[in-house]
C-alpha cells in the first residue's frame, strides 16, 4: 500500500532568514541576539515578502518553542506542532503542514527557526532550551510568588463563582461523581479503602472539607500525582481492517491554544476548546447533542466543569451540572471519566494518554478487559468525545472517536 | 531588611518599564499604529503585528479581575507568607498584570470583591529592581 499523494496541495511561497545572522556583535559579543529575536525578524520577513499578514497564520511549527511564538505574536493558531528531534525537526514540520493542510485543517503554516547558537553560545541559547536569556513572560511574572499548576488554577474557579455564581460545592460534585467511577476501575488510585487510605467513596462534605489548596480549591478538586505509562497506534484502514485489535475510528479532529501564560488568558471561564470541538464537530458531522460519552481532562475539578461547557455538553456556567445531576455517573446518559479521571484514577502530570487509553477501550468494547475493569464500567456509547488540556488552560485538543 | 523574595531577572527589551518603576511609575509598552498599551513587553504589537512601539507612564489605577489565596504552594520565600492572595488585574488602559494583592486579609476571602479599583504601588527589591504589587483601594 502506497502512501497517499499528496503532490500539489500545499506550496512554500517564501522563504527569509532574520536581520541577523552569523556572529552579530562579533567575537566580543558587543551585542547579543536572543533566539527570540531571531525568529521574529525571520517571521517578519517573510510575512513581508510574502504579504502574508501574521494574523492569518493558523499553524506555527517550530522546535520546541510554538506556544511562545505564537504567544508573543497574539495569535491563535489551529495547529501547533513542536516537533523537537534535531536538526532534521525542520524537514520533518513541512511534512506535517503538508499533511495538516491536505486535510483541511488549516491554511497557512509559519515554520519557524531563531537559535542564538552565538550571542549565547555556552550559556544554554534556546535552539530548543533557555536558561542565559530572560522570557520576557517570565520576567513579568517570577515576583509574584505563583507556583504551581493548583496555584494558578483556582484563579478559574473564582471567577467563574463570580460570573455565573456557581460555587465550590458544585464543582465538588464532579470530584464524587469521578470518584464513583474510580471505584469500577481496580486500576484506580482510589479504588478502594485497600488501594489507598483516602480511597473509596467519598462525599460532597468531605471534598469541602479537606485541607485548602488553594482557596477555594480543596485537595479533593485537585488531580492525583501518580506514575503512568501508556501508548496508542494509529493506523491507516487498509491495516486497521486487517488486525485482530478493534478498529476505533477518529472522526473528528482539533487543536487550539488560547494563551501560554496565564496572564495572558483573555477569560478565566473559558479555555480554547471551544475552537478545537468545534474543529472535531465540524469534521465528524457531529454536533454535542450527538455525542454519548466524554473524556475530559480533570486535571481540577474547574478544568473538567469548564471543558464540558466549552464542548458544549452544557450550557456556559453550568457544566458542573452534568454531574450534579447524575448524567456523567455510572447509569446516567452521558458518561464522564469512566475511568476515575485524574482525580481518582491516576495522574501522572501530562494525563491525555490516560485519555486516549480509556477512550479506546470504551469504543473498542474492551473496557472490562480482565485487567482493568470489573462489570459495570463498559458503556453503550457509540462515540466518545476527548478532550486533554495543556499547560494553564492553555491548549486544547479534541478528538471525536467512534465504535466500529 | 533585604527583600528576600524572587526578584525578576530582567531583559534587554525592558529597560524602560524597570526605570519607570525606579521612580514609582508604571510605564508599560505602547504600539504608535493601533494606540493599545500591552504587557508582558513584545518585540511586535500582539494586537496589530506593527513593530512601531513606544513606551508611556499609564494611570496605575486597575480593577480586580480574580485572585485565589494561596495555601500550600509558594515560589522562594513567599512559602513564609503563606496564605497569601495572588490576582490579576485589569490596567484601566486595557490588558493585564499579575500581581500579589495587598489590602486584603487571606483569611477572609469572600470579603474580597472581583471588579474593586486596585492601584499599583512599588517595593524596593535592590538597587535596580522596584517590583509593583497592586493594592485594594476600594471594593
Amino acid at each position: 500500500m502506497k502512501m497517499p499523494d499528496l503532490s500539489y496541495r500545499a506550496a512554500l511561497v517564501g522563504a527569509c532568514e532574520s536581520d541577523l545572522i552569523g556572529y552579530p556583535g562579533g567575537e566580543e559579543r558587543t551585542i547579543r541576539c536572543t533566539s527570540l529575536q531571531l525568529h521574529i525578524e525571520a517571521i517578519k520577513n517573510v510575512s513581508a515578502y510574502t504579504g502574508i499578514p501574521i494574523s492569518d497564520i493558523d499553524g506555527v511549527f517550530s522546535a520546541g518553542w510554538s506556544s511562545e511564538l505564537a504567544e508573543h505574536l497574539g495569535i491563535h493558531p489551529s495547529y501547533i506542532d513542536t516537533t523537537s528531534v534535531g536538526g532534521c525537526s525542520f524537514q520533518i514540520h513541512v511534512r506535517h503542514a503538508l499533511a495538516a493542510i491536505a486535510s483541511g485543517m488549516i491554511d497557512t503554516a509559519l515554520i519557524s527557526h531563531g537559535e542564538a547558537g552565538w550571542s549565547y553560545r555556552g550559556m544554554g541559547g534556546r535552539g530548543g532550551g533557555g536558561r542565559g536569556e530572560v522570557s520576557p513572560a517570565e520576567e513579568a511574572t517570577a515576583a509574584y510568588g505563583i507556583a504551581g499548576a493548583p496555584a494558578q488554577y483556582a484563579h478559574s474557579m473564582v471567577r467563574h463563582n463570580h460570573v455565573y455564581g456557581t460555587t465550590p460545592e458544585d464543582f465538588a460534585h464532579i470530584s464524587v461523581v469521578t470518584r464513583q467511577w474510580a471505584m469500577k476501575n481496580p486500576r484506580a488510585l482510589m479504588y478502594s479503602k485497600e488501594t489507598n487510605p483516602f480511597g473509596g467513596e467519598i462525599t460532597i462534605e468531605d471534598v469541602l472539607n479537606a485541607r485548602l489548596i488553594a482557596w477555594p480549591m480543596t485537595l479533593y478538586h485537585c488531580c492525583l500525582v501518580t506514575d503512568h505509562g501508556g501508548a496508542v497506534i494509529l493506523a491507516r484502514p487498509e491495516i486497521a481492517r486487517t488486525l485482530k485489535s478493534k478498529p476505533v475510528w477518529v472522526v473528528g479532529a482539533g487543536e487550539s491554544m488560547g494563551h501560554s501564560n496565564m496572564v495572558e488568558m483573555a477569560d478565566f471561564t473559558a479555555t480554547s476548546a471551544h475552537r478545537s470541538a468545534k474543529m472535531a464537530y465540524e469534521m465528524a458531522g457531529l454536533s454535542p447533542n450527538d455525542i454519548e460519552m466524554a473524556m475530559i481532562y480533570d486535571s481540577f475539578t474547574i478544568t473538567a466543569g469548564i471543558t464540558a461547557e466549552m464542548l458544549g455538553l452544557a450550557p456556559r456556567g453550568r457544566g458542573y451540572t452534568l454531574w450534579k445531576e447524575g448524567h456523567a455517573a455510572p447509569g446516567g446518559r452521558l458518561p464522564i471519566n469512566t475511568n476515575g479521571g485524574g482525580l481518582s484514577f491516576n495522574h501522572s502530570g501530562m494525563y491525555g494518554m490516560q485519555l486516549l487509553v480509556e477512550a479506546y477501550r470504551q469504543m473498542s468494547g474492551t473496557a472490562e478487559d480482565g485487567v482493568n475493569g470489573d462489570p459495570g464500567k463498559q458503556t453503550e456509547a457509540s462515540n466518545c468525545i476527548v478532550n486533554g488540556t495543556g499547560g494553564t488552560l492553555s491548549t486544547t485538543g479534541t478528538l471525536i472517536l467512534e465504535r466500529d | 531588611m533585604a527583600y528576600d523574595k524572587p526578584i525578576p531577572r530582567q531583559g534587554q527589551h525592558n529597560k524602560p518599564f524597570w526605570e519607570g518603576a525606579k521612580q514609582g511609575k508604571l510605564v508599560l509598552p505602547h504600539c504608535l499604529d493601533c494606540n493599545k498599551v500591552h504587557w508582558y513587553p513584545r518585540l511586535i504589537c500582539p494586537f496589530c503585528h506593527s513593530d512601531r512601539l513606544d513606551w508611556i507612564e499609564v494611570s496605575g489605577e486597575g480593577t480586580l479581575y480574580t485572585f485565589a489565596v494561596q495555601h500550600r504552594l509558594a515560589a522562594g520565600n513567599w512559602a513564609k507568607e503563606l496564605p497569601f492572595v495572588t490576582a490579576f488585574i485589569d490596567l484601566k488602559e486595557g490588558d493585564r498584570m499579575q500581581t500579589v494583592l495587598l489590602g486584603v486579609d487571606p483569611n477572609k476571602p469572600e470579603d474580597i470583591k472581583i471588579g474593586s479599583k486596585v492601584k499599583v504601588e512599588f517595593e524596593q527589591a535592590n538597587d535596580d529592581t522596584f517590583i509593583p504589587f497592586w493594592r485594594v483601594v476600594e471594593s
